[in-house]
């Protein structure tokens, strides 16, 4: 489990990396838009399914919880 | 037993770790944030321009660097709860104190940012971007600094503090972790 969590760092400070890389890459506003906010969505669960063991909780919580992320995402991608 | 117990418990749905009325403070805040960068984004649509060019004058560096002082929190947050479990209490006790560093250190660096934009004039009337930009990261410092309050009596009572209220302070410790990694790209990076 501890080794899990280690490996969950890695995965998240290489998202943060990778966001910050996009960021200067040469592509329009709207593609970029979606890569920052899908970056932004796996770490967002990362931490919520293994640093606040979301995983092990009722599925109802798990749902909710991804469909609060997709209407932020979505509404913010719309506008 | 007592581990095992516990992971039967997560599975119902009134024990959430962290417990059903944190996750439901979590819901709203990450709710009322969400919407306020929603907001954020719909008064973009009217000056894109401007929205662009006040976001150039944050800095990015400090904000990559912030988010990775509260990722790394969370992670030993997250440690210290497994080790907390497993009746490790000195381990558990150390790891929090260096959550608590990493708040502190984000505190710090957040302070900083807000001292160069004070510097240069960019305040809370500047325009619409940076009213959101000093609305949205001064509420999220306001938790930073709840959560470490929580930490801290949480750290001193390590000994006789019960499983539930471990993950509960925690919970809300990754709260601000979220809130972060949702203002973030938002402020700091889409325009």
């Amino acid at each position: 489990m501890k080794k899990e969590l280690t490996y969950t760092f890695a995965l998240l400070l290489l998202l943060t990396f990778a966001t910050f890389l996009i960021v200067n890459l040469p592509l329009d506003y709207f593609m970029k838009k979606c890569l920052i906010l899908a970056l932004f969505s796996v770490k967002f669960l990362l931490v919520t399914f293994q640093f606040m063991e979301l995983k092990k909780s009722h599925s109802f919580w798990k749902i909710s919880t991804i469909t609060i992320l997709f209407i932020i995402n979505l509404i913010i991608i719309i506008s | 037993m007592e581990l095992k117990d516990i992971k039967i418990r997560h599975k119902n749905f009134y024990y959430p770790p962290g417990g059903i009325l944190m996750w439901i403070i979590i819901f709203l805040e990450l709710f009322t944030f969400g919407m306020a960068l929603v907001a954020l984004a719909f008064s973009s649509k009217e000056n894109l321009q401007l929205f662009h060019e006040s976001s150039l004058h944050l800095n990015r560096t400090f904000g990559a660097i912030n988010t990775i002082f509260l990722l790394a929190s969370g992670f030993f947050v997250a440690n210290a709860v497994h080790n907390f479990k497993e009746h490790n209490f000195y381990k558990a006790s150390f790891q929090l104190k260096i959550a608590m560093l990493g708040g502190l250190l984000f505190i710090v660096l957040k302070s900083v940012e807000y001292y160069i934009k004070i510097e240069a004039g960019y305040l809370l009337d500047t325009n619409s971007f940076f009213t959101f930009y000093w609305l949205l990261t001064g509420f999220h410092i306001i938790h930073v600094v709840v959560g470490l309050v929580i930490l801290f009596i949480l750290n001193r009572n390590i000994t006789k503090t019960s499983i539930e209220d471990v993950e509960a302070s925690a919970a809300f410790w990754h709260m601000c972790d979220l809130i972060w990694l949702l203002l973030f790209p938002v402020l700091y990076l889409i325009f």
